[in-house]
């Protein structure tokens, strides 16, 4: 017994690599092979020979680079002989290989690629060579080791709830290898499904073993020194096996060399490219890719034991040593600058300042504005300039202003250029094109009328239907009550009488006039027409005005002009009203007069609003809030003119 | 129900036009007017309806920016442009001397003089009275002007007549034939029947073919015609020299003409739409222009710029004055409104909701410019005081629309005249 289990396992993935190095492919014969080989413990050349059908030319250095890793293995580890169980695995897997590939018989030249899936766990239902091993290893030894390890495995499977499948593979590898061979041959699907299952089963086991392998191989540690040795001579002596793939191996006598990186080269170290022979079969393809995946599947985990074994992403790699900390010294002038900044900051905003208060100062809001006419001198109401800006402009230096008759011809800007400034549009577009409205006869008019009341009751129907609206109350009337009430009414005739009450008030439309019933229409009407303004409301003349469209004018302007009968009441109004219209009416003889109407560009006022004005001043500061003290002083001074009168 | 509440045009060739702009067949076979109609309903429907007024946009879009595009920009006149005017900066500069010294010794009147002066003239304007009214013609009196020593008035007609009455008697005095369409304004040399002979060019006119016509006192046919104009004149006005004349002109262009070289030494554009009104300062130095853009314009005669614009009016102006005291300007529109502007503040300084109807003209008392009158198409004028702009005196009485009015230059007379074919004046009692 060469090396242990374990020691096999960790070998197999770096002898994956080289074999893929090595062939340019993974090839998992291969890699069993070599497994055997070292399993076994043979030793170089034997190992080469046994080797050679797969590798060819490369043999010898593959197997030079596989036993110095089987060596540093060995060093680094305490290593013992392998439990039985995981090695007979290996074996298995590596004769099965082989016997498969003596089936396939060898048209390729050193590939052997599983066709079926069967095929692949095959080695394990075959476990023929297993024989061989016992060879390395003292019998009873051999024989306690396996029949653990085949305990381990029923139980295994029992947990499993496997049907324990009548395979060889339980056997002890004391059972003769022609036995074996015909179960294999006869296995069956639902066998080769367990073996399948088993396999991966025990893939998966073989870490847990391990440990206990471990423990195992520290009990024998004389065993590796002869283990070669042994296994040597029991190769020869049992000659199964290696004489099995030799035969095979006749037929594609061109070695394989391989140089140092693993490229294949001919005898004179050219490098040579080697033709790869895929199967062409979609079955063949689907099952390269199936083991190739497999393969890695197996692949994944070991290699990242390999690699990662020490290594804890959690901890973070601190550089070897600290780095020394440097001055780190400021510009010159930085401090300096920073400083400017601020003052300069200071002084825009001081300066803004000053604007924005000269502003308010002047009326003029913006400061924009203010720079326009700042540089120019301000001119206040009713101060008389040295001399008119605009005459300003041409008068050349030294012009006496007091001249009587100039006859000069040195003044600034007099060409005889003609100015072509932009026009600009006019601001209500008059080139609309006026449509004249859609007029229907009496006819058509009541057709549509009754098409659109009819869909919007519809709309209505099916929107009930869909339970997206309550379905409408009945409608009651005291005379119907009993009838569409019911019982209702019988229960509590007051309460449904109050109901019914409520709803046909609700039909009436009833308005109700207040007091001051003509305030209130015109807050009214000026609010269902959209129109927008203010009243106010001063000792001598009430002024309202409204703003708003043409048609709505003129509603508002025959109502307060003609509907309203302002004399019938006592007290009075002198309405007033813009944009469109506005009037007035006064107390004594309380009438509404007109003062004026008109089109602004823009309303001046929010919603109607009633505001009650002690004072003239306020009502025109009320006014001037919202741009429009003009009409506030032309209907004063009207009222006034008319009360002289 | 959307596809119902769609306008589609019942003109075929335009429901065609708009399933062809939709990309859809104008017509499927055995289609009617009405089924081809209810198709593209249908389609509009789905589509909807932005989807043809876009296309439209797009055109409007494109006539808008090309007009925008329109730059301020220069060419050179004529040399006598720069001649004339050379010739107005030396006219105008020692006027705004002499005025604005005026203004000074005015200023040094006490107030209360002052104020009491201002309320004994409205105390009079207060009791202003019609107290002539004749009828001028048998079509409506566009136009009337008082001669300089306001023992004249002037009156344009439709008719193509142009009448000159005398003052305050209105008897006629002459008949001046000679234009054939609507005469819009009939004006009197500055000078004229003050210091200027009769036989000399003492008035002009403008008519709507676009004649402009000079007239002497001692003829009934004109002494000259302007050529020029393609469109209707609206206005004619002279220079406060006398040497000018502006007229105003539909072709959104005003003219300045030298008589004295007699030829136009100025075609000024600026306005987008049709010029209206025309007003020059009392210096002579500026000329303020009222268009059909709704947009004033003041501008400089001596160097030919434009140096206010007046911005604040909804529609057309149709009546532009300058104050004499030199700096207020006041613009009469369509919107009903009288906008009074601040030519040392530039910007408008009141807006006088005026009237009811469109505001046709508007005038300052000559002398001091202590108030304002205004004409509309509500069929009265109305004075107001200048600064303050509050109502003084409506002058009802006519049954037509004002088209037009004039404050004699002594200021003691009114006139205006109307669609109903009369003038009427106004005095003090």
């Amino acid at each position: 017994m060469a090396l242990s289990k374990r020691e096999l396992d960790e070998l197999k993935p770096w002898i994956e690599k080289t074999v893929k190095r090595v062939l340019g492919f993974s090839e998992p014969t291969v890699v069993t092979a070599a497994l055997n080989c070292v399993g076994k413990g043979m030793d170089k050349k034997k190992a080469a020979d046994h080797l050679k059908p797969f590798l060819d030319d490369s043999t010898l250095r593959f197997v030079d680079k596989l036993f110095e890793a089987v060596e540093e293995g060995r060093s680094s580890r305490h290593s013992k002989s392998s439990s039985d169980r995981s090695r007979k695995r290996e074996l298995k897997e590596v004769f099965g290989d082989d016997s498969e590939i003596s089936k396939e018989s060898s048209g390729v030249k050193k590939r052997r690629i599983p066709r079926f899936e069967e095929v692949e766990e095959e080695p394990e239902v075959i476990p023929g060579p297993p024989s061989e091993s016992p060879g390395m290893l003292t019998k009873l030894q051999i024989k306690q080791m396996m029949e653990a390890a085949t305990r381990q495995i029923e139980e295994r499977k029992k947990q499993l709830s496997f049907i324990s499948p009548p395979t060889p593979q339980p056997k002890t590898p004391s059972s003769s290898q022609p036995e074996r061979l015909p179960i294999g041959n006869t296995i069956q699907p639902s066998q080769a499904a367990t073996f399948m299952n088993d396999a991966i089963e025990k893939a998966r086991k073989a870490a847990e073993l391990q440990a206990r392998i471990q423990a195992q191989l520290a009990l024998k540690p004389g065993l590796i020194g002869n283990a070669n040795m042994v296994g040597l001579a029991n190769l020869h002596a049992m000659g199964i096996a290696p004489p099995k793939v030799e035969l095979k191996d006749q037929t594609k006598p061109t070695p394989l060399i391989l140089d140092e990186q693993g490229r294949t080269v001919d005898a004179t170290g050219k490098e040579i490219e080697l033709t790869h022979r895929m199967p062409t079969l979609k079955a063949n393809i689907r099952a390269v890719k199936r083991e190739q995946f497999k393969q890695q599947l197996k692949e994944k985990p070991s290699e990242d034991m390999e690699s990662n074994t020490f290594f804890d992403p959690r901890v973070s790699i601190a550089p070897s040593q600290r780095q020394r900390r440097t001055f780190k010294f400021h510009d010159k002038g930085k401090f300096e600058k920073i400083a400017q900044r601020l003052r300069t900051k200071a002084q825009l905003e001081k300066l803004q300042a000053e604007i924005s208060q000269a502003a308010r100062k002047t009326g003029i809001h913006t400061s924009t504005r203010l720079a326009l006419i700042a540089p120019k001198k301000e001119l206040k109401e009713g101060d008389i300039p040295e001399i008119e800006w605009w005459d300003s402009y041409i008068i050349p230096n030294g012009f006496d202003l007091t001249e009587e008759n100039p006859k000069r011809e040195d003044y600034f800007g007099i060409t005889n250029l003609v100015e072509h400034p932009a026009q600009l549009n006019p601001p209500v577009d008059n080139d609309t094109p006026v449509t004249l409205g859609v007029y229907l006869t009496k006819k058509e008019q009541k057709k549509l009328r009754r098409q659109t009341r009819r869909e919007a009751q519809k709309e209505l129907q099916e929107k009930v239907r869909l339970g997206l609206m309550p379905p409408p109350e009945p409608k009651v009337r005291i005379s119907n009550l009993m009838r569409v009430l019911g019982t209702e009414a019988v229960q509590d005739p007051t309460k449904v009488e109050a109901h019914v009450r409520a709803q046909m008030a609700k039909r009436q439309k009833v308005r109700n006039l207040s007091n001051p019933a003509k305030k209130f229409k015109i807050e009214a009407n000026a609010g269902q027409l959209y129109l927008t303004g203010v009243v106010v409301l001063h000792k001598d003349v009430n002024v309202v005005v409204v703003e708003g469209g043409p048609k709505a004018q003129k509603k508002f302007k025959r109502l307060m002009l003609h509907r309203i009968k302002w004399d019938e009441q006592t007290s009075n109004t002198k309405g007033d009203d813009d944009e469109e219209s506005d009037e007035e009416a006064v107390k004594k003889t309380n009438k509404c007069v007109l003062v004026w109407e008109g089109t602004a560009k823009d309303r001046s006022f929010g919603e109607m609003k009633f505001k009650q004005c002690p004072t003239e001043n306020m009502a025109r500061e009320h006014f001037k809030k919202h741009g429009a003290e003009h009409y506030w002083d032309l209907a004063l001074s009207e009222s006034v003119l008319e009360s002289t009168d | 129900k959307r596809a119902r509440q769609i306008n589609v045009s019942t003109d075929d060739s335009e429901v065609k036009a708009c399933l062809r702009a939709l990309g859809e067949p104008i017509t499927l076979f055995g289609e009617g007017p009405a089924e081809r109609r209810e198709r593209l309903r249908n389609i509009l429907s789905v589509v909807g309806t932005d989807a043809l007024k876009k296309t439209k946009k797009d055109d409007e879009k494109s006539k808008k920016s090309k007009e925008e595009y329109q730059q301020t920009w220069y060419h050179e006149g004529p040399n006598s442009l720069k001649v004339a005017r050379l010739w107005i900066a030396n006219y105008s500069l020692p006027r705004a001397m002499k005025r604005l010294e005026e203004a000074r010794l005015h200023k040094e009147i006490p107030e209360t003089t002052r104020t009491s002066q201002m309320q004994e003239l409205h105390k009079s304007l207060r009791s202003l009275n019609n107290f002539c009214s004749q009828i001028g013609d048998d079509r409506p009196i566009s136009y009337c002007h008082f001669s300089p020593n306001s023992k004249m008035l002037a009156t344009a007609c439709w008719s193509g007549l142009c009448k000159l009455w005398s003052v305050p008697d209105c008897n006629l005095l002459h008949t001046l034939r000679g234009h054939n369409t609507n005469v819009g304004a009939i004006v009197f040399h500055p000078k004229s029947t003050v210091s200027l002979d009769q036989k000399d060019v003492n008035l002009a006119s403008c008519a709507a073919d676009g004649s402009v016509k000079l007239w002497s006192l001692d003829s009934d046919e004109p002494v000259a015609d302007i050529e020029g104009h393609t469109v209707r004149v609206a206005r004619v006005m002279w220079h406060p020299s006398g040497r000018f004349l502006g007229t105003t002109c539909y072709d959104r262009s005003w003219r300045l003409w030298d008589l004295e070289a007699q030829e136009e030494i100025l075609h000024q554009e600026g306005h987008s739409m049709g010029v209206y009104d025309i007003a020059f300062h009392q210096d002579g130095s500026l000329a303020g222009t009222g268009g059909l853009d709704a947009f004033g314009r003041v501008w400089d005669l001596r160097t030919g710029r434009c140096i206010m614009f007046l911005e604040g009016h909804l529609k057309e102006i149709y009546g532009i004055n300058f104050s004499p005291n030199g700096y207020h300007i006041a613009t009469g529109s369509g919107d009903n409104t009288c906008k009074v502007w601040d030519l040392r503040q530039r910007r408008c300084v009141y807006t006088i909701p005026a009237h009811q109807n469109l505001v046709t003209g508007v005038k300052f008392e000559p002398i001091h410019g202590n108030f304002l009158l205004t004409g509309a198409y509500d069929n009265t004028a109305k004075i107001w005081t200048h600064p303050g702009w509050s109502p003084l005196k409506t002058l009802a009485g006519h049954e037509g629309k004002v088209m037009g009015l004039d404050i004699s230059s002594d200021g003691q007379l009114i006139a205006t005249c109307s669609y109903d074919r009369t003038f009427k004046l106004w005095m003090a009692e």
